[in-house]
């Protein structure tokens, strides 16, 4: 693997990894210009409580009673005031989307259930269950599988 | 759910003009085969009617698989449901299906046998891509 640094006041900062497949090196380079840029984080709030949630410790991000709330890894749930299409702009890669109002971490993913229903779940490490769409289903299956 | 509503009936008009033709071809074949040589009025018209309406529901039954909540099963389930009636129902008005318990039984135990099969070769797809990727999701988690 190849370092190369580009020095050039015109230009927009940016930093731009060319690997073959996601390892922990990506991982902390995505997370080290994140926290860098000072958006490795975003803000729940709980009760009347307020907590800043680093990306590492969300298990999924999704739309319960109609207002955007992030799980943490401890399953404990806080309200976001982003909405979801902006935070996905934000967020670092591994989070993937697993239906129309869900963003999931996918280091915490614990596994894919398939339900005798015909849909697909996501169980998250914490226990929280969210149903997989099947446009998002095919999508993850081109991500993992590259098909 | 105005967006469903309206993919129901854009899919529902566009594959109602399939039904007479499938009725002319129906006909077309009983002819040959020398099943039927004549019609009245009233069975071309009944004939009509019911195939473009059981086309229409056909074609706009599709739009159930576009409501991303509803797992697949489900959506078959009641795919299969209406359709089983439409079915029915176009069957007894033209008279291809006598009205009777055991031609009716006869005809569901074949509708049932029919998606029981495509129950069962959807959900072992799906069991087994959920699978595949389960094991690319840990060799990802691992190789981080």
């Amino acid at each position: 693997m190849k370092y190369k640094l580009i020095i050039d006041k015109d230009a927009e900062e940016g930093v731009v990894v060319t690997v073959h497949t996601p390892s922990r090196l990506t991982e902390e380079i995505e997370n080290l210009v994140l926290s860098f840029s000072g958006i490795d984080s975003i803000t729940g709030h709980r009760d009347d409580c307020m907590r800043r949630l680093t990306f590492s410790e969300i298990e999924c991000i999704t739309i319960l009673d109609r207002r955007v709330t992030a799980i943490d890894t401890d399953g404990q749930h806080y309200r976001i005031q982003e909405r979801l299409r902006d935070l996905e702009n934000i967020l670092p890669t591994y989070f993937i989307r697993i239906n129309k109002s869900t963003l999931a971490n996918e280091r915490r993913i614990l596994r894919f259930d398939a339900a005798f229903s015909g849909g697909v779940d996501a169980v998250f490490r914490c226990g929280y269950r969210e149903y997989v769409s099947r446009r998002c289903f095919a999508q993850i299956r081109r991500r993992y599988e590259g098909i | 759910m105005k967006r469903i509503a309206l993919e129901f009936l854009r899919r529902g008009v566009l594959a109602s003009g399939i039904g007479p033709l499938v009725l002319a071809v129906l006909y077309l074949v009983l002819k040959l085969s020398g099943s039927v040589t004549m019609l009245t009025v009233d069975e071309v018209c009944i004939g009509i009617f019911s195939l473009t309406a059981l086309a229409f529901l056909a074609g706009a039954m599709n739009a159930i698989y576009q409501i991303e909540t509803l797992p697949l099963m489900c959506a078959i389930l009641i795919h299969g449901s209406v359709l089983y009636v439409g079915y029915l129902i176009t069957f007894l008005v033209n008279g291809w299906l006598a009205l009777g318990w055991i031609p009716i039984i006869v005809f569901s135990a074949i509708f049932v046998v029919g998606y029981i099969v495509i129950w069962a070769i959807v959900y072992s797809i799906i069991k087994r891509n959920t699978e595949r990727i389960n094991e690319a999701l840990k060799t990802r988690q691992e190789g981080l």
